[in-house]
């Protein structure tokens, strides 16, 4: 079962999943094997608000990390996502075509969006952040924005 | 029609300063102003969260439509406690998602796309309206 680390910043509660990396835009990723889940956090998820529509890159697709793996729109604005790492998608999560609240219910579950064959996952892994280290970026925005309500 | 036909209430989101919160009252408004003017009338959520005596009497009394602007559903929760019988509740965001080329932008004014949403939103309404039994409680014909 996966475990979260838990912060409060004004009214909201934000968790992060304890098993897997972050990179500072938002993203997760979660290694399988030599494959590699990625998906949105919670804050990111939250901050965008309720998720519209969601495209993800077809499979097939190569990305260097950074390039963008997906696009969301919501009532609020429109995000692009950029890739936490390198690879080929494998797989992308059909839920985003026809649910994409999905992402909104269950940010580290079902709401995943996309699997993805790493180029160096070694390398790209170094790059990322732990959930203590992203947990402390994320309470960073969060308490700035905080301040602009 | 009947005089003493009971007019379908609907019940938009009262959300200030959200686009969807204005969609979903544009769409009462042009449902109960324009397209079916003789057999809906909006309750405005602020009189039911008030505890208006008439306002709650009109939801109390007659088949209700709700129009939420988000998940918080206020205008859902609140016909509810009124003791009102929703024949349909509406969520903008749903609704948009069957209508992607009807993008939502502005608050106070929508844009054209907001517009063409709240209006397409008050057709389904109407339908849904006009699918009704006037001598019943509400229901649909079958």
């Amino acid at each position: 079962m996966t475990e979260y680390l838990e912060t409060t910043v004004d009214k909201f509660i934000f968790r992060v999943a304890t098993d897997r990396v972050y990179s500072r835009e938002g993203l997760w990723a979660l290694a399988e094997g030599s494959r590699v889940r990625i998906g949105l956090t919670d804050f990111l998820q939250q901050r965008s608000g309720d998720i519209a529509f969601a495209e993800v890159e077809p499979v097939g697709t190569s990305l260097s990390a950074g390039d963008e793996v997906a696009a969301i729109e919501t009532i609020k604005v429109n995000v692009i996502l950029p890739s936490p790492i390198g690879g080929r998608v494998v797989e992308a999560n059909p839920s985003m075509a026809t649910s994409p609240e999905v992402v909104n219910q269950d940010p580290y579950g079902q709401g995943w969006l996309a699997v993805i064959e790493a180029d160096a996952w070694g390398t790209d892994q170094g790059k990322l952040l732990s959930p203590q280290a992203y947990l402390e970026v994320m309470r960073g925005e969060a308490e700035e924005e905080a301040r602009k309500l | 029609m009947s005089e003493s036909r009971r007019k379908v209430v609907v019940v938009p989101c009262s959300g200030i300063g959200k686009t969807y919160g204005t969609v979903s009252r544009e769409a009462a408004f042009e449902l109960t102003e324009n397209l079916r003017p003789e057999t809906t009338q909006v309750v405005p959520l602020s009189l039911l969260v008030l505890g208006d005596e008439a306002s709650r009497a009109a939801v109390a009394g007659n088949p209700a439509v709700t129009i939420d602007g988000c998940k918080l559903a206020c205008a859902t929760k609140m016909v509810k406690e009124s003791g009102g019988k929703i024949l349909q509740d509406y969520a903008v965001l749903d609704v948009y998602r069957r209508y992607k080329q009807f993008k939502p932008q502005g608050i106070a004014e929508l844009n054209e796309g907001g517009q063409k949403l709240a209006g397409a939103l008050a057709g389904e309404i109407a339908s849904l309206v006009d699918g009704l039994d006037p001598d019943g409680e509400g229901e649909q014909n079958a």
